[in-house]
Protein backbone atom coordinates (compact mmCIF):
# COMPACT_ATOMS: atom_id res chain seq x y z
CA UNK A 1 0.00 0.00 0.00
CA UNK A 2 1.40 3.45 -0.49
CA UNK A 3 2.43 5.78 1.77
CA UNK A 4 -0.37 8.50 1.44
CA UNK A 5 -0.62 11.47 3.63
CA UNK A 6 -3.26 14.52 3.62
CA UNK A 7 -0.60 17.21 4.27
CA UNK A 8 3.29 16.79 4.22
CA UNK A 9 5.65 19.57 5.79
CA UNK A 10 9.15 19.65 4.82
CA UNK A 11 11.25 21.36 7.01
CA UNK A 12 10.99 20.98 11.09
CA UNK A 13 11.90 24.54 11.97
CA UNK A 14 9.76 27.40 13.21
CA UNK A 15 7.24 27.66 9.75
CA UNK A 16 6.83 23.93 9.80
CA UNK A 17 6.14 23.64 13.33
CA UNK A 18 3.75 26.69 13.60
CA UNK A 19 1.88 24.78 10.61
CA UNK A 20 1.67 21.42 12.08
CA UNK A 21 0.49 22.87 15.79
CA UNK A 22 -2.51 24.51 13.70
CA UNK A 23 -3.23 21.74 11.98
CA UNK A 24 -2.94 19.27 15.24
CA UNK A 25 -5.90 21.97 16.58
CA UNK A 26 -8.05 20.99 13.76
CA UNK A 27 -7.06 17.29 13.83
CA UNK A 28 -5.22 16.62 11.59
CA UNK A 29 -1.90 14.80 12.10
CA UNK A 30 0.85 16.36 9.46
CA UNK A 31 3.50 14.41 8.12
CA UNK A 32 6.53 16.26 9.23
CA UNK A 33 10.12 16.26 7.08
CA UNK A 34 13.48 17.24 8.26
CA UNK A 35 16.84 16.38 7.57
CA UNK A 36 17.90 16.59 11.28
CA UNK A 37 16.85 13.65 13.27
CA UNK A 38 15.18 16.11 15.37
CA UNK A 39 13.05 19.15 14.65
CA UNK A 40 14.39 22.70 15.45
CA UNK A 41 15.66 23.90 12.63
CA UNK A 42 19.09 25.76 12.21
CA UNK A 43 17.64 28.83 14.50
CA UNK A 44 17.28 25.45 17.31
CA UNK A 45 19.45 22.95 15.86
CA UNK A 46 18.86 21.11 18.65
CA UNK A 47 21.91 18.34 20.65
CA UNK A 48 21.67 15.11 19.68
CA UNK A 49 19.41 12.66 22.30
CA UNK A 50 22.56 10.90 23.64
CA UNK A 51 23.45 14.70 24.81
CA UNK A 52 22.39 16.55 27.94
CA UNK A 53 23.21 20.03 27.80
CA UNK A 54 21.63 22.10 30.27
CA UNK A 55 21.06 25.95 30.11
CA UNK A 56 20.96 25.17 25.77
CA UNK A 57 19.76 28.34 24.13
CA UNK A 58 18.30 30.16 27.21
CA UNK A 59 18.80 33.47 25.75
CA UNK A 60 15.15 36.08 25.74
CA UNK A 61 15.45 36.13 22.25
CA UNK A 62 14.97 32.43 21.57
CA UNK A 63 12.03 31.96 24.33
CA UNK A 64 8.92 32.18 22.11
CA UNK A 65 10.80 29.94 19.78
CA UNK A 66 11.53 27.20 22.29
CA UNK A 67 8.04 27.70 23.62
CA UNK A 68 6.67 26.54 20.36
CA UNK A 69 9.01 23.97 20.07
CA UNK A 70 8.01 22.67 23.60
CA UNK A 71 4.99 22.25 22.04
CA UNK A 72 5.53 20.82 18.93
CA UNK A 73 7.41 18.02 20.46
CA UNK A 74 4.93 17.27 22.71
CA UNK A 75 2.59 16.67 20.10
CA UNK A 76 0.85 13.47 19.72
CA UNK A 77 -1.30 14.32 16.43
CA UNK A 78 1.99 14.67 13.95
CA UNK A 79 3.55 12.07 11.78
CA UNK A 80 7.38 13.19 12.85
CA UNK A 81 9.80 12.09 10.04
CA UNK A 82 13.47 13.23 10.97
CA UNK A 83 17.02 11.91 9.45
CA UNK A 84 15.06 12.18 6.19
CA UNK A 85 16.01 15.01 2.92
CA UNK A 86 13.84 15.16 0.52
CA UNK A 87 15.29 14.93 -3.05
CA UNK A 88 12.13 16.04 -5.28
CA UNK A 89 8.66 17.16 -5.35
CA UNK A 90 6.52 16.23 -8.22
CA UNK A 91 3.34 16.30 -9.58
CA UNK A 92 1.34 12.57 -8.85
CA UNK A 93 -2.26 12.91 -10.84
CA UNK A 94 -4.52 15.49 -10.84
CA UNK A 95 -3.52 17.44 -7.72
CA UNK A 96 -1.10 15.45 -5.30
CA UNK A 97 2.40 15.35 -5.00
CA UNK A 98 5.28 13.05 -4.85
CA UNK A 99 7.88 13.03 -2.37
CA UNK A 100 10.72 11.47 -2.45
CA UNK A 101 12.88 11.07 0.44
CA UNK A 102 16.26 9.51 1.11
CA UNK A 103 17.37 8.33 4.30
CA UNK A 104 20.12 6.46 5.71
CA UNK A 105 18.62 3.40 4.73
CA UNK A 106 17.48 4.24 1.14
CA UNK A 107 14.90 6.06 -0.91
CA UNK A 108 10.85 6.52 0.09
CA UNK A 109 8.38 8.22 -1.32
CA UNK A 110 5.20 9.81 0.45
CA UNK A 111 2.04 10.55 -2.03
CA UNK A 112 0.43 13.94 -0.41
CA UNK A 113 -2.28 15.74 -1.04
CA UNK A 114 -0.94 19.20 -0.49
CA UNK A 115 2.50 20.03 0.60
CA UNK A 116 4.03 22.87 2.72
CA UNK A 117 7.75 24.05 2.11
CA UNK A 118 9.36 25.57 5.33
CA UNK A 119 12.49 24.59 3.79
CA UNK A 120 14.75 27.36 5.74
CA UNK A 121 17.61 29.27 4.53
CA UNK A 122 21.39 28.86 3.80
CA UNK A 123 24.59 31.45 4.40
CA UNK A 124 25.18 32.55 1.18
CA UNK A 125 28.47 31.42 -0.24
CA UNK A 126 31.21 34.14 -0.74
CA UNK A 127 34.13 32.90 -3.22
CA UNK A 128 37.47 34.56 -2.69
CA UNK A 129 41.14 33.65 -2.79
CA UNK A 130 42.39 31.00 -0.18
CA UNK A 131 38.36 29.94 0.93
CA UNK A 132 38.35 26.11 -0.22
CA UNK A 133 40.78 25.94 2.48
CA UNK A 134 40.38 23.42 5.75
CA UNK A 135 39.13 25.80 7.94
CA UNK A 136 37.15 28.43 6.35
CA UNK A 137 33.16 27.98 7.43
CA UNK A 138 30.06 29.44 6.44
CA UNK A 139 29.60 31.33 9.93
CA UNK A 140 25.84 29.34 9.88
CA UNK A 141 28.24 26.46 10.00
CA UNK A 142 30.00 27.35 13.12
CA UNK A 143 26.67 28.50 15.13
CA UNK A 144 25.65 24.93 14.39
CA UNK A 145 28.27 23.36 15.77
CA UNK A 146 27.71 25.71 18.68
CA UNK A 147 24.67 24.86 19.24
CA UNK A 148 23.98 21.20 19.20
CA UNK A 149 27.45 19.62 18.36
CA UNK A 150 28.90 21.58 21.13
CA UNK A 151 31.78 22.06 19.23
CA UNK A 152 34.22 25.39 18.53
CA UNK A 153 35.66 23.91 15.29
CA UNK A 154 39.34 25.93 16.03
CA UNK A 155 41.27 27.35 18.10
CA UNK A 156 41.72 30.71 17.09
CA UNK A 157 38.12 32.21 14.96
CA UNK A 158 38.13 35.01 12.37
CA UNK A 159 34.83 36.43 11.60
CA UNK A 160 34.41 38.33 8.26
CA UNK A 161 31.86 39.68 5.98
CA UNK A 162 28.61 42.30 6.33
CA UNK A 163 25.91 40.31 7.93
CA UNK A 164 25.84 41.80 12.05
CA UNK A 165 24.61 37.98 12.90
CA UNK A 166 28.66 37.49 13.13
CA UNK A 167 29.03 39.55 16.19
CA UNK A 168 26.21 37.21 17.72
CA UNK A 169 27.70 33.81 16.38
CA UNK A 170 31.38 35.65 17.93
CA UNK A 171 29.90 36.36 21.00
CA UNK A 172 28.09 32.80 21.39
CA UNK A 173 32.12 31.69 20.49
CA UNK A 174 33.38 33.25 23.35
CA UNK A 175 30.97 32.98 25.93
CA UNK A 176 31.23 28.97 25.59
CA UNK A 177 35.15 29.12 26.10
CA UNK A 178 36.45 29.68 22.75
CA UNK A 179 38.80 32.34 21.33
CA UNK A 180 37.71 34.85 18.16
CA UNK A 181 41.03 36.84 16.78
CA UNK A 182 38.28 39.88 15.31
CA UNK A 183 34.96 40.38 13.87
CA UNK A 184 35.44 42.24 10.52
CA UNK A 185 33.12 44.41 8.79
CA UNK A 186 33.79 45.33 5.65
CA UNK A 187 31.28 48.40 5.47
CA UNK A 188 31.68 51.17 7.79
CA UNK A 189 29.68 52.02 10.63
CA UNK A 190 28.42 54.90 8.88
CA UNK A 191 27.17 52.89 6.24
CA UNK A 192 25.30 51.05 8.66
CA UNK A 193 24.17 53.95 10.77
CA UNK A 194 22.60 55.67 7.78
CA UNK A 195 20.57 52.46 7.06
CA UNK A 196 18.91 52.39 10.45
CA UNK A 197 18.16 56.27 9.80
CA UNK A 198 16.72 55.78 6.49
CA UNK A 199 14.51 53.38 7.71
CA UNK A 200 10.63 53.54 8.26
CA UNK A 201 9.95 54.42 11.57
CA UNK A 202 7.66 51.23 12.25
CA UNK A 203 11.06 49.05 11.11
CA UNK A 204 13.36 51.45 13.77
CA UNK A 205 10.96 50.65 16.16
CA UNK A 206 11.00 47.02 16.15
CA UNK A 207 14.89 46.22 16.83
CA UNK A 208 15.05 43.26 19.00
CA UNK A 209 17.43 41.72 17.10
CA UNK A 210 19.52 44.38 16.65
CA UNK A 211 19.67 44.94 20.54
CA UNK A 212 20.42 41.40 21.19
CA UNK A 213 23.23 42.62 18.76
CA UNK A 214 24.42 44.97 20.75
CA UNK A 215 24.12 42.53 24.04
CA UNK A 216 26.72 40.76 21.63
CA UNK A 217 29.00 43.62 21.35
CA UNK A 218 29.08 43.82 25.11
CA UNK A 219 30.04 40.39 25.36
CA UNK A 220 32.95 40.81 22.56
CA UNK A 221 34.45 43.70 24.45
CA UNK A 222 34.14 42.31 27.57
CA UNK A 223 36.26 39.04 26.26
CA UNK A 224 38.99 41.97 24.35
CA UNK A 225 37.29 40.87 21.06
CA UNK A 226 37.98 43.56 18.61
CA UNK A 227 35.16 44.37 16.09
CA UNK A 228 36.85 46.53 13.10
CA UNK A 229 34.32 48.33 10.67
CA UNK A 230 35.15 49.28 6.55
CA UNK A 231 38.27 45.95 6.94
CA UNK A 232 37.23 44.23 3.83
CA UNK A 233 38.33 40.45 3.88
CA UNK A 234 40.62 40.20 0.94
CA UNK A 235 42.14 36.77 0.93
CA UNK A 236 42.44 33.32 3.08
CA UNK A 237 46.13 32.22 3.82
CA UNK A 238 47.73 28.87 4.41
CA UNK A 239 49.50 25.88 3.37
CA UNK A 240 47.25 23.04 4.23
CA UNK A 241 44.66 24.87 6.13
CA UNK A 242 43.99 28.32 7.49
CA UNK A 243 46.76 29.97 8.93
CA UNK A 244 45.80 33.61 8.33
CA UNK A 245 43.17 36.23 6.82
CA UNK A 246 44.40 39.05 4.96
CA UNK A 247 41.83 41.93 5.48
CA UNK A 248 42.18 45.88 5.14
CA UNK A 249 45.54 45.94 4.18
CA UNK A 250 46.99 43.71 6.91
CA UNK A 251 47.09 39.81 8.00
CA UNK A 252 44.99 38.53 10.89
CA UNK A 253 46.58 35.57 11.90
CA UNK A 254 43.64 32.60 12.64
CA UNK A 255 43.13 28.78 12.45
CA UNK A 256 39.30 29.11 11.49
CA UNK A 257 37.18 32.02 9.80
CA UNK A 258 33.31 32.05 9.42
CA UNK A 259 32.37 34.18 6.53
CA UNK A 260 28.96 36.17 6.83
CA UNK A 261 27.91 38.04 4.35
CA UNK A 262 24.05 36.91 4.77
CA UNK A 263 21.15 34.30 4.16
CA UNK A 264 19.44 33.01 1.11
CA UNK A 265 15.99 30.56 0.77
CA UNK A 266 16.31 26.99 0.25
CA UNK A 267 13.87 27.39 -2.44
CA UNK A 268 15.35 24.36 -4.90
CA UNK A 269 12.03 22.23 -4.20
CA UNK A 270 9.31 24.78 -4.95
CA UNK A 271 11.51 26.10 -8.07
CA UNK A 272 12.00 22.71 -9.42
CA UNK A 273 8.25 22.05 -9.38
CA UNK A 274 7.67 25.52 -11.19
CA UNK A 275 6.03 27.64 -8.69
CA UNK A 276 6.87 31.23 -9.51
CA UNK A 277 10.22 33.05 -8.01
CA UNK A 278 11.14 36.34 -7.63
CA UNK A 279 15.12 37.21 -6.53
CA UNK A 280 15.14 36.83 -3.14
CA UNK A 281 16.89 39.91 -1.66
CA UNK A 282 20.32 41.91 -1.86
CA UNK A 283 22.34 38.71 -1.20
CA UNK A 284 20.95 36.67 -4.48
CA UNK A 285 18.94 33.48 -4.25
CA UNK A 286 15.52 32.60 -5.59
CA UNK A 287 11.98 33.10 -3.07
CA UNK A 288 8.95 31.17 -3.67
CA UNK A 289 6.72 33.80 -4.06
CA UNK A 290 3.02 33.48 -2.64
CA UNK A 291 -0.36 34.82 -2.21
CA UNK A 292 -1.71 36.27 1.60
CA UNK A 293 -2.89 32.59 2.22
CA UNK A 294 1.07 31.22 1.26
CA UNK A 295 -0.42 29.38 -1.54
CA UNK A 296 2.25 28.85 -4.29
CA UNK A 297 1.42 29.49 -7.89
CA UNK A 298 1.16 25.51 -7.97
CA UNK A 299 -1.83 24.47 -6.46
CA UNK A 300 -1.75 22.48 -3.18
CA UNK A 301 1.93 23.78 -2.88
CA UNK A 302 1.79 26.05 0.27
CA UNK A 303 5.43 27.95 1.24
CA UNK A 304 6.39 29.58 4.15
CA UNK A 305 9.36 30.42 6.57
CA UNK A 306 12.40 31.84 4.46
CA UNK A 307 11.80 29.63 1.81
CA UNK A 308 9.47 33.08 0.36
CA UNK A 309 12.80 35.47 1.91
CA UNK A 310 14.76 35.63 4.51
CA UNK A 311 13.31 37.67 7.43
CA UNK A 312 14.10 35.63 10.46
CA UNK A 313 12.69 32.92 13.05
CA UNK A 314 9.67 34.79 14.38
CA UNK A 315 8.72 36.03 11.07
CA UNK A 316 9.14 32.43 9.70
CA UNK A 317 6.64 31.13 12.57
CA UNK A 318 3.99 33.98 12.05
CA UNK A 319 4.12 32.68 8.05
CA UNK A 320 3.39 29.15 9.34
CA UNK A 321 0.59 29.82 11.29
CA UNK A 322 -0.83 31.22 8.00
CA UNK A 323 -0.14 28.48 5.97
CA UNK A 324 -1.93 25.85 8.65
CA UNK A 325 -4.63 28.46 8.91
CA UNK A 326 -5.01 27.90 4.64
CA UNK A 327 -4.30 23.93 4.56
CA UNK A 328 -7.09 23.70 6.49
CA UNK A 329 -9.22 25.98 4.92
CA UNK A 330 -8.31 23.81 1.83
CA UNK A 331 -9.15 21.28 3.47
CA UNK A 332 -12.48 22.44 4.46
CA UNK A 333 -11.89 22.11 7.72
CA UNK A 334 -12.37 25.72 8.52
CA UNK A 335 -14.55 28.15 6.26
CA UNK A 336 -12.88 31.95 4.84
CA UNK A 337 -14.27 33.38 8.07
CA UNK A 338 -12.54 30.61 10.37
CA UNK A 339 -9.03 31.08 8.41
CA UNK A 340 -9.29 34.79 8.06
CA UNK A 341 -9.50 34.98 12.39
CA UNK A 342 -6.57 32.59 12.42
CA UNK A 343 -4.45 33.79 10.10
CA UNK A 344 -5.04 37.55 10.97
CA UNK A 345 -3.46 37.86 13.90
CA UNK A 346 -0.15 35.96 12.62
CA UNK A 347 -1.08 38.00 9.43
CA UNK A 348 0.07 41.46 10.78
CA UNK A 349 3.12 40.04 13.40
CA UNK A 350 4.58 39.03 9.85
CA UNK A 351 4.06 42.02 8.28
CA UNK A 352 5.68 44.19 10.72
CA UNK A 353 8.73 41.49 11.13
CA UNK A 354 9.03 42.04 7.46
CA UNK A 355 9.88 45.66 7.46
CA UNK A 356 12.60 45.07 10.03
CA UNK A 357 13.75 42.19 7.61
CA UNK A 358 14.14 44.93 4.95
CA UNK A 359 15.98 47.05 7.64
CA UNK A 360 18.49 44.68 8.42
CA UNK A 361 18.91 43.75 4.39
CA UNK A 362 20.05 47.27 3.77
CA UNK A 363 22.40 47.25 7.02
CA UNK A 364 23.91 43.93 6.00
CA UNK A 365 23.61 44.30 2.03
CA UNK A 366 26.87 42.56 0.83
CA UNK A 367 26.75 43.92 -2.98
CA UNK A 368 29.63 46.69 -2.73
CA UNK A 369 31.76 44.52 -0.93
CA UNK A 370 31.97 41.14 -2.88
CA UNK A 371 35.87 40.36 -2.38
CA UNK A 372 37.80 40.03 -5.77
CA UNK A 373 38.56 36.39 -7.01
CA UNK A 374 41.96 35.49 -8.40
CA UNK A 375 41.69 33.54 -12.03
CA UNK A 376 42.27 30.08 -9.36
CA UNK A 377 39.53 31.24 -7.32
CA UNK A 378 37.20 28.32 -7.32
CA UNK A 379 33.84 30.09 -8.28
CA UNK A 380 32.24 25.96 -8.12
CA UNK A 381 32.89 23.96 -4.92
CA UNK A 382 31.46 20.88 -6.56
CA UNK A 383 33.27 20.73 -9.55
CA UNK A 384 36.12 23.04 -8.82
CA UNK A 385 35.36 25.29 -11.67
CA UNK A 386 37.95 28.33 -11.17
CA UNK A 387 37.02 32.11 -12.47
CA UNK A 388 39.38 32.08 -15.07
CA UNK A 389 37.65 29.10 -17.18
CA UNK A 390 34.13 31.20 -16.69
CA UNK A 391 35.24 34.30 -17.34
CA UNK A 392 35.91 34.23 -20.99
CA UNK A 393 32.09 33.08 -21.57
CA UNK A 394 30.64 36.12 -20.36
CA UNK A 395 29.49 37.06 -23.45
CA UNK A 396 25.66 37.16 -22.96
CA UNK A 397 25.83 33.70 -22.33
CA UNK A 398 22.94 32.39 -19.83
CA UNK A 399 24.10 30.33 -16.69
CA UNK A 400 22.49 26.93 -17.93
CA UNK A 401 24.77 27.59 -21.20
CA UNK A 402 27.99 28.14 -18.99
CA UNK A 403 27.01 25.48 -16.64
CA UNK A 404 26.86 22.65 -19.66
CA UNK A 405 30.69 24.48 -21.26
CA UNK A 406 32.12 24.14 -17.74
CA UNK A 407 30.72 22.20 -15.27
CA UNK A 408 30.36 25.00 -13.03
CA UNK A 409 26.91 23.96 -11.29
CA UNK A 410 26.81 20.82 -11.87
CA UNK A 411 27.99 19.35 -9.01
CA UNK A 412 26.66 17.44 -5.83
CA UNK A 413 25.24 20.97 -4.21
CA UNK A 414 22.94 21.17 -7.53
CA UNK A 415 24.33 24.55 -7.62
CA UNK A 416 23.16 26.20 -4.60
CA UNK A 417 26.70 27.43 -3.82
CA UNK A 418 27.72 28.66 -6.87
CA UNK A 419 24.49 30.03 -8.46
CA UNK A 420 24.28 33.29 -7.22
CA UNK A 421 28.13 33.85 -7.51
CA UNK A 422 27.50 33.19 -11.41
CA UNK A 423 24.68 35.21 -11.95
CA UNK A 424 26.34 37.85 -10.26
CA UNK A 425 29.47 37.80 -12.62
CA UNK A 426 26.88 37.37 -15.56
CA UNK A 427 25.26 40.88 -14.89
CA UNK A 428 22.37 40.40 -16.66
CA UNK A 429 18.84 41.05 -14.59
CA UNK A 430 16.93 39.09 -16.95
CA UNK A 431 18.91 35.78 -16.39
CA UNK A 432 16.91 33.40 -14.87
CA UNK A 433 19.66 30.96 -13.25
CA UNK A 434 20.22 27.52 -13.11
CA UNK A 435 16.93 24.95 -14.06
CA UNK A 436 16.47 23.57 -10.57
CA UNK A 437 16.75 19.79 -11.28
CA UNK A 438 16.24 16.42 -8.99
CA UNK A 439 17.89 15.26 -6.52
CA UNK A 440 17.59 18.71 -4.36
CA UNK A 441 20.24 16.75 -2.25
CA UNK A 442 22.92 13.62 -2.75
CA UNK A 443 21.54 10.41 -3.36
CA UNK A 444 23.32 7.56 -4.77
CA UNK A 445 22.05 5.66 -8.14
CA UNK A 446 21.68 2.48 -6.46
CA UNK A 447 19.61 3.70 -3.95
CA UNK A 448 17.33 5.72 -6.86
CA UNK A 449 17.04 2.04 -8.47
CA UNK A 450 16.04 0.48 -5.80
CA UNK A 451 12.45 -0.44 -5.30
CA UNK A 452 11.21 2.78 -3.17
CA UNK A 453 10.61 1.29 0.35
CA UNK A 454 7.34 2.00 2.15
CA UNK A 455 6.15 3.57 5.97
CA UNK A 456 3.34 1.92 5.88
CA UNK B 1 37.39 21.88 20.47
CA UNK B 2 34.50 20.14 22.41
CA UNK B 3 32.43 22.59 24.96
CA UNK B 4 32.40 20.68 28.04
CA UNK B 5 30.60 23.37 29.98
CA UNK B 6 26.62 22.48 30.71
CA UNK B 7 27.40 19.71 28.56
CA UNK B 8 27.57 15.57 28.39
CA UNK B 9 28.22 13.59 25.89
CA UNK B 10 27.27 9.95 25.46
CA UNK B 11 29.10 7.09 25.70
CA UNK B 12 32.32 6.68 23.51
CA UNK B 13 32.38 4.94 20.20
CA UNK B 14 35.26 3.94 18.14
CA UNK B 15 35.33 4.49 14.46
CA UNK B 16 37.62 4.11 11.73
CA UNK B 17 38.60 6.80 9.11
CA UNK B 18 40.66 5.97 6.04
CA UNK B 19 42.27 3.14 8.71
CA UNK B 20 42.94 5.10 11.31
CA UNK B 21 40.72 4.71 14.66
CA UNK B 22 39.39 7.67 16.10
CA UNK B 23 36.90 8.18 19.30
CA UNK B 24 34.35 9.94 19.49
CA UNK B 25 30.41 10.11 21.62
CA UNK B 26 27.41 9.22 21.10
CA UNK B 27 25.34 11.71 19.31
CA UNK B 28 28.11 13.49 17.67
CA UNK B 29 28.13 13.89 13.65
CA UNK B 30 30.80 12.03 12.08
CA UNK B 31 31.93 15.06 11.16
CA UNK B 32 32.54 16.73 14.54
CA UNK B 33 34.08 13.27 15.10
CA UNK B 34 36.46 13.89 12.28
CA UNK B 35 37.51 17.59 13.00
CA UNK B 36 38.19 16.53 16.81
CA UNK B 37 40.15 13.99 15.78
CA UNK B 38 41.95 16.02 13.30
CA UNK B 39 41.11 13.68 10.30
CA UNK B 40 40.86 15.59 6.95
CA UNK B 41 38.26 15.36 4.68
CA UNK B 42 38.21 14.61 0.76
CA UNK B 43 41.30 16.12 -1.92
CA UNK B 44 39.78 17.81 -4.52
CA UNK B 45 41.10 17.52 -8.39
CA UNK B 46 43.95 19.34 -7.67
CA UNK B 47 45.23 17.26 -5.18
CA UNK B 48 44.52 19.71 -2.39
CA UNK B 49 43.00 19.18 1.33
CA UNK B 50 39.24 20.51 1.44
CA UNK B 51 37.26 21.11 4.33
CA UNK B 52 33.94 21.13 5.70
CA UNK B 53 31.98 24.17 4.62
CA UNK B 54 28.34 24.54 5.71
CA UNK B 55 27.53 21.92 8.24
CA UNK B 56 23.83 22.07 7.49
CA UNK B 57 23.81 19.09 4.74
CA UNK B 58 23.70 21.90 1.72
CA UNK B 59 27.12 22.33 0.22
CA UNK B 60 28.26 18.34 0.19
CA UNK B 61 31.69 19.29 0.92
CA UNK B 62 31.86 16.73 3.47
CA UNK B 63 30.97 14.28 1.45
CA UNK B 64 32.43 10.09 2.12
CA UNK B 65 31.72 7.01 1.53
CA UNK B 66 30.63 4.83 3.82
CA UNK B 67 32.17 0.84 4.15
CA UNK B 68 31.15 -1.99 3.72
CA UNK B 69 28.12 -0.87 2.15
CA UNK B 70 30.00 1.52 -0.10
CA UNK B 71 27.34 4.44 0.15
CA UNK B 72 28.21 8.26 -0.39
CA UNK B 73 26.98 10.07 3.05
CA UNK B 74 27.48 13.89 3.93
CA UNK B 75 29.41 13.96 7.12
CA UNK B 76 27.66 16.73 8.66
CA UNK B 77 24.00 15.10 8.92
CA UNK B 78 25.51 11.17 9.25
CA UNK B 79 25.46 10.34 13.22
CA UNK B 80 28.79 8.77 14.09
CA UNK B 81 28.48 5.17 15.10
CA UNK B 82 30.38 2.33 16.76
CA UNK B 83 32.75 0.39 14.24
CA UNK B 84 31.79 2.75 11.29
CA UNK B 85 34.01 3.01 8.74
CA UNK B 86 35.21 5.55 6.55
CA UNK B 87 37.06 6.06 3.50
CA UNK B 88 37.09 9.74 2.19
CA UNK B 89 38.70 9.37 -0.94
CA UNK B 90 35.64 8.77 -2.62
Amino acid sequence: MADRVDVAIVGGGPAGQAAALTLADLGVAATVIDEQLRPGGQILRQPPKAFRVTNWMDGGLYADLRGQLERFEALERVDWRGGRSVLGIARSGEEGFTVTLSSATGVETVEARRVLVAAGCQDLAVPLPGWTLPGVYAAGGIQAFLKSQRLIPGERLLFAGTHPLQMVIAAQVVEAGGRVEAVLFAQSQLSMVRAVAGAPFAAAAHLGNLLAAAGAMRTLRRHGVPVHYGVPIERILGERSVEAVEAGGRRWACDAVGLCFGFVPQSALPRMIGARMRPAGPAGGWAAMHDRWMRSTVTGLFVAGETTGVAGAPAAMAAGEVAGAAIALDMGLLDEAGAERLASVARSRREELLRFAALLDRIADPRPYFPSMDAETLVCRCEDVPLGRIEPLLDGRSANAIKLSTRCGMGACQGRNCEPTLLRLIGNPGEPGFAARFPARPVTIADLAAPPLRCD
Amino acid sequence: MRIERDTERGRPLTLTVDGHSLTAFDGETLAAAMLQNGATFRRDTRGLDRGLFCNMGSCSECMVTLLPSGRRARACVTPASDGMEVRTDG
